[in-house]
């Protein structure tokens, strides 16, 4: 005989009813809420606006994805569709609330990222411009950083291969490279001897380039001490420079004695002046004692012509014509 | 005929005894299942129907639904906010040292309330009260019970198994909502701390990772999750081969509670992310 099953009777415990409605009114609320909630979350009790972004490409747009304004969220992309001409509409919601950020000179970029998704922002710039008109049509900017990948990759190989030409084991560098390690090695030998690095670079001169520095080394102390007696003679007690100032002192005193026998000649020059003007006065005289005499010569002259003409001893005046 | 009735004819001839031929093996497989199949459809109908929650089936039910919840309600919120609390911090942690931080919550929801609680609260209800309830079916029925129970005009599908069944559907989708919530609150916390201010953004993400289709994928997988848990093993073991006793059914019925829940989870997965 098997035992009674736990049927049902027509009457439970009061507190399991109580419990159990308990539950059910939980799940209820928390179904519910988290519909609610989630129905709040994609903005369904949000009076939104539409903007109608026009881009080339829709790659990485997807519906739900956010419209950031200095990195906020302001809007949902609602849906995305192939316009007639081939262009791109992505129309997005935007909540009336946050509609004012938007302007009718905003600028709107599409940027494609290397991680994460493609981002759809919005820039205001003039925050006094007129709001955005609810429906409107902008063209949206695509920036792709992906798209620069092809351009960097050839960069990028056209490096490679000149570093492979570079670093090939018969490219320049490498002889380059050879060489230097061969002169480190002659370099490291010869600095067991006097001269290391010189010897190397100057062979069998290196000797005499040392003998030049030594005697160099002695001409500098020569010429050193050869200094310091001149600084001796020059600038010292007995030196050029207490004679020279000696012999300027005592040519101060000529000056002023030969300025003494200027002044003398001065003297001397303007009697002479006073001599010269008697002597140009005495030189008038005798222009009149000159007319004197010419006058008294002219009449002798005439005295003797008469005479010559009064005189029977006189000459035939005759001219004879050859 | 009941149809409990045309449920027990083939449990029955499913119980036959082993060394049967492939094709006989393969029909009588497909028969439990096609019977396990009956009877979810079967407690779905009784679910849905309002004279399951009057009197006298409404005291069975709330029994039930009292037996399955109410002791694992606490421990499993206790459990689930733990596990929250490490894998969000994990998360969070990880993806900061990444410079991935403002990925970090989405992915702490896409993982926490979409995969892992409907799946842990699946799992956890199966372990705790539907295969125990199982087991209590398959005695019951080994023993000849069930069908004395019915020779004496009574119900056994409205008085024991759809109350056990429902109660094990209930919990599972109580528990996935509870620990659900409390991850998303213990997430906006680790992440922003006791401050308002980022409540609205933490509902925009919350909203942009509840997309329509992922919440109804979302949906549709923790209700299956929950049906299979439920349904599953009381099918198996009043409908399953009854050869080799109580313990070979409850095997049964587990292994196949595993693979419909592998199935949901997989179907889940490709629905969301394919």
């Amino acid at each position: 005989m098997t035992e009674p099953l736990p049927l049902p009777v027509a009457a439970a415990p009061e507190h399991l009813e109580r419990r159990a409605a308990l539950l059910l009114v939980l799940l209820a609320v928390l179904v519910t809420a988290s519909i609610g909630f989630v129905l709040y979350a994609r903005g369904a009790f949000e009076a939104t606006q539409r903007v109608v972004l026009v881009a080339d490409d829709s790659e990485g747009v997807v519906v739900g994805m956010d419209l950031t304004f200095s990195g906020f969220p302001i809007g949902r992309v609602r849906r995305t569709e192939l316009a007639a001409d081939g262009s791109v509409r992505i129309v997005v919601d935007v909540p009336v609330k946050d509609a004012h950020w938007l302007r009718t000179s905003s600028v709107f970029t599409l940027t494609r990222n290397l991680v994460g998704g493609t981002a759809i922002k919005a820039y205001s710039g003039v925050p006094a411009d007129p709001p955005l008109p609810a429906g409107a049509e902008r063209r949206v900017l695509s920036g792709d950083a992906a798209a620069e990948i092809p351009r960097i990759m050839a960069d990028v190989r056209a490096l490679l291969a000149n570093l492979t030409a570079l670093t090939a084991p018969d490219a320049a560098l490498a002889g380059t490279l050879d060489n230097v390690q061969r002169l480190t090695g002659r370099i490291d030998d010869k600095l067991g001897g006097k001269r290391g690095a010189l010897d190397l670079l100057l062979g069998d001169e290196a000797p005499r380039l040392v003998q030049t520095l030594a005697r160099t080394s002695q001409l500098l102390a020569d010429v050193g001490g050869l200094v310091r007696r001149a600084d001796q003679q020059l600038l010292g007690e007995q030196g050029l420079l207490a004679d020279t100032q000696a012999a300027v002192k005592q040519a101060g005193a000529l000056l002023g004695q030969a300025r003494d026998s200027l002044q003398k000649v001065d003297a001397v020059l303007k009697e002479a002046e006073a001599v010269a003007r008697n002597a140009r006065v005495a030189s008038t005289d005798l222009g009149a004692l000159r007319a004197d005499v010419e006058a008294s010569l002219r009449k002798v002259d005439m005295l003797v012509n008469d005479v010559n003409r009064l005189w029977p001893l006189k000459r035939d005046p005759e001219i004879k014509l050859p | 005929m009941p149809p409990a009735a045309a449920a027990y004819d083939v449990a029955m001839l499913s119980s036959a005894a082993p060394g049967l031929s492939l094709g006989r093996a393969l029909r009588l497989r497909w028969r439990s299942a096609w019977a396990v199949l009956n009877l979810g459809a079967l407690v779905l109908a009784l679910g849905l129907s309002p004279s399951t929650y009057r009197r006298p089936w409404r005291v069975p039910l709330a029994a039930q639904v009292v037996r399955a919840a109410w002791p694992l309600l606490p421990w499993f919120t206790l459990l689930a906010a733990i596990v929250s609390l490490v894998l969000t911090r994990i998360v969070l942690v990880t993806a900061q040292s990444y410079g991935l931080s403002q990925y970090a919550l989405e992915m702490v929801v896409r993982v926490l309330v979409l995969e892992l609680i409907p799946l842990t609260a699946a799992l956890a209800v199966a372990l705790r009260v539907t295969l125990p309830m199982a087991a209590e079916l398959a005695q019951w029925r080994l023993q000849g019970a069930l069908d004395d129970a019915r020779s004496r005009g009574q119900d056994p599908l409205r008085g024991l198994i759809a109350p056990r069944a429902l109660a094990g559907l209930f919990a599972v989708l109580l528990l996935a909502a509870v620990a659900g919530t409390v991850a998303l609150v213990l997430a906006y916390v680790l992440a922003h701390g006791l401050s308002p201010w980022a409540l609205e953004r933490y509902a925009r993400m919350v909203g942009h990772v509840f997309s329509p289709a992922v919440s109804l994928v979302f949906v549709l997988k923790t209700a299956a999750l929950a049906l299979a848990v439920s349904v599953v093993p009381i099918g198996t073991a009043l409908h399953g081969r009854a050869g080799g006793g109580q313990g070979a059914l409850e095997v049964q019925g587990l292994t196949r509670m595993f693979l419909a829940a592998l199935l949901v989870e997989v179907a889940g997965l490709a629905g969301n992310y394919l």
